[in-house]
């Protein structure tokens, strides 16, 4: 390299390649800046929508909300709510017994096993429930178990129902917080010799629990705001759950909100406001305690 | 090791289409028993006829450049590429007159006999005691004296119990990377296998901690024969009693890690342990 071709081509080159170095920061500038922007609109769209729901819910919610609420059955178009409330606890629990033990069994099958044909059939099968509408499960349970079974309206028909509807969830974030346990982890316990269903109950699933909690949960929660599948399958009771898996009604909170927001009565519209706030606290305590038992699985470690 | 020379001419495991295996010099039987092993990912073939001898009670390493299959032959001797459908091993490993990879073996009595130890140290998620424990009761039924007795042994002999003697209830997450790759050892070691096979065992360690490992290894040897993967030519040379390169898939060269290290008799050994590639 000659020193005079190299200094006579800096002195050249030096404000061209400046210049296009400033035109290059201030496209990027832009670009970044619209970024941004873009960015900010998105997040000001939802959060004005969950702010405006939250506020409706809450205002016209908490003044509805008064001791008859939780004490008192629903009389007519008046009274309380707190059939709804029992009911809607129990249809999810019940749903959850249901769901739980195959949405999980799924989850483990399908990622530790996760190159197997019935492996890809149950990802697949999980996709495609997912993809249903509730109100075709809906009316899948009242041909099937409502008609069909002769269980008329009744907590059993309702809390299949919602099982089906809650298992794609639960397997889905089981095998996804299965999938990330190392497998050099699992490997370790092979080579002392483990089977593995052992390296699977003992291994794998203590260390995913906290994903499959936070999925159980977050299932837990769809259970309490679906409407459509337990108008075909609960009914509505204005009546305590009788303690029959089959042939009684069952009330439940989303009803409530469904049915009595169009009555022309001011008990049963404060009935649906707070029936609407009770859901809407119950899925955000939900959701938390979600977000919670992940966030100490972070911490952990 | 002693008489290298004599030792040669009766060596009858030596395989003739092996030239490089001939001058394996050893006084100990083989504890393993190689021979014209192949090896498959898939269509891949990542181990071309390996023919080597692991001696009982001695520390032989593997070493050569990544993807050489150094790893892969360990993995052999345990069976772990049988999670893996696809992968499948073909010619002969034998162990006291049985073929490891051969049809019809029990792996876990096979892993209860040959335990691993891995790169990244893999503790467990339990107390310090479980994972002693978890891997004895596959194997025995001990009562709960023989299992603290156990637990302490293994950690004794891994160089770990002073340093966790107060805390056996205590998540083994919460050791060091050091002491967690020892927990490992103690762990292997507590099934008492006759077999421990390392793999790379102090490359996610400190030089202190490997430190400790290495001198951990060197007392192991009395009472288990040790194959180790490492990419360090000093810690070879520490370590090991006998070394194998490995180069694509084959094993050049195996001698006595004295031999190895100061008179290599293939180039490319030569050409790896003095750091011209690799």
């Amino acid at each position: 390299m000659s020193g005079v071709m190299a200094s006579g081509g800096m002195g050249a080159g030096e404000p061209a390649r400046e210049a296009a170095r400033l035109l290059r920061m201030r496209r990027r500038r832009t670009w970044s800046v619209a970024g941004w922007g873009l960015c900010a609109i998105g997040f000001g769209l939802l959060g004005i929508a969950m702010g405006w729901i939250l506020l409706m819910v809450l205002l016209r919610g908490f003044s509805a909300l008064t001791p008859t609420v939780f004490l008192e059955v629903t009389q007519g178009t008046g009274g309380g709510l707190l059939n709804a409330i029992e009911g809607t606890l129990v249809i999810g629990v019940g749903s959850m017994i249901l769901a739980v033990p195959f949405g999980v069994a799924a989850g483990l099958y399908a990622a530790q096993f996760s190159h197997t044909l019935f492996a890809r059939a149950i990802r697949f099968m999980a996709d495609v429930l997912v993809g249903v509408p509730s109100i075709v499960l809906g009316y899948f349970g009242y041909v099937t178990m409502v008609e069909g079974l002769g269980w008329k309206f009744s907590l059993a028909a309702a809390c299949i129902t919602i099982a089906i509807l809650c298992l794609p969830y639960i397997c889905r974030t089981t095998e996804l917080a299965l999938s990330q346990v190392p497998a050099a982890m699992q490997e370790a316990a092979f080579a002392l010799g483990a089977g593995e269903g052992l390296v699977a109950w003992r291994i794998a699933l203590p260390v995913a629990m906290p994903g499959v909690v936070t999925g159980i949960l977050l299932a837990f929660a769809i259970s309490v705001g679906e409407t459509a599948p337990l108008i075909y399958t609960a009914g509505w009771s204005s009546y305590m759950w009788n303690g029959q898996l089959v042939g009684s009604p069952v009330g439940y909170l989303t009803y409530a909100i469904w049915a009595f927001i169009n009555e022309p009565f001011a008990s049963a519209n404060a009935l649906a406001y707070a029936a609407a706030f009770l859901v809407t606290f119950i899925v955000l305590l939900i959701s938390v305690t979600a977000r919670l038992v992940l966030l100490r699985r972070q911490g952990g470690r | 090791m002693t008489a290298p020379f004599g030792d040669e001419a009766m060596s009858t495991t030596t395989n003739d289409s092996a030239p490089a295996a001939a001058a394996s010099g050893t006084v100990a039987a083989a504890k393993i028993a190689i021979r014209n092993l192949d090896f498959f990912y898939g269509s891949h073939q990542a181990l071309r006829g390996v023919t080597l001898d692991f001696p009982e009670r001695q520390v032989t390493a593997l070493i050569g450049p990544s993807g050489c299959g150094k790893s892969t032959l360990l993995r052999c001797l345990n069976r772990m590429y049988d999670l893996y459908p696809g992968q499948r091993a073909t010619g002969e490993a034998m162990m006291d007159g049985m073929n490891i990879i051969g049809p019809g073996v029990d792996l876990d009595l096979l892993r209860s006999r040959i335990g691993m130890v891995f790169q990244k140290p893999t503790p467990f998620p339990m107390s310090i005691r479980e994972n002693i424990a978890f891997g004895v009761r596959l194997h025995e039924r001990p009562s709960r004296a023989q299992m603290e007795e156990r637990v302490e042994w293994a950690l004794t002999r891994a160089a770990l119990w002073d340093e966790v003697k107060d805390r056996l209830g205590a998540p083994a997450t919460g050791l060091s990377g050091g002491q967690q790759q020892r927990l490992c050892i103690a762990r292997t070691i507590a099934v008492k296998p006759e077999v421990i096979l390392l793999d790379e065992p102090t490359s996610a360690l400190d030089p202190i901690s490997t430190l400790k490992v290495e001198e951990l290894i060197d007392e192991l040897k009395r009472d288990f024969t040790i194959a180790m993967v490492t990419h360090n030519m000093q810690q070879a040379a520490r370590v090991a009693d006998r070394v194998a390169f490995f180069y694509l898939g084959e094993m050049v060269e195996v001698a006595d890690a004295g031999t190895m290290f100061t008179a290599p008799r293939e180039k490319r050994t030569q050409d790896y342990i003095t750091g011209r590639f690799g």
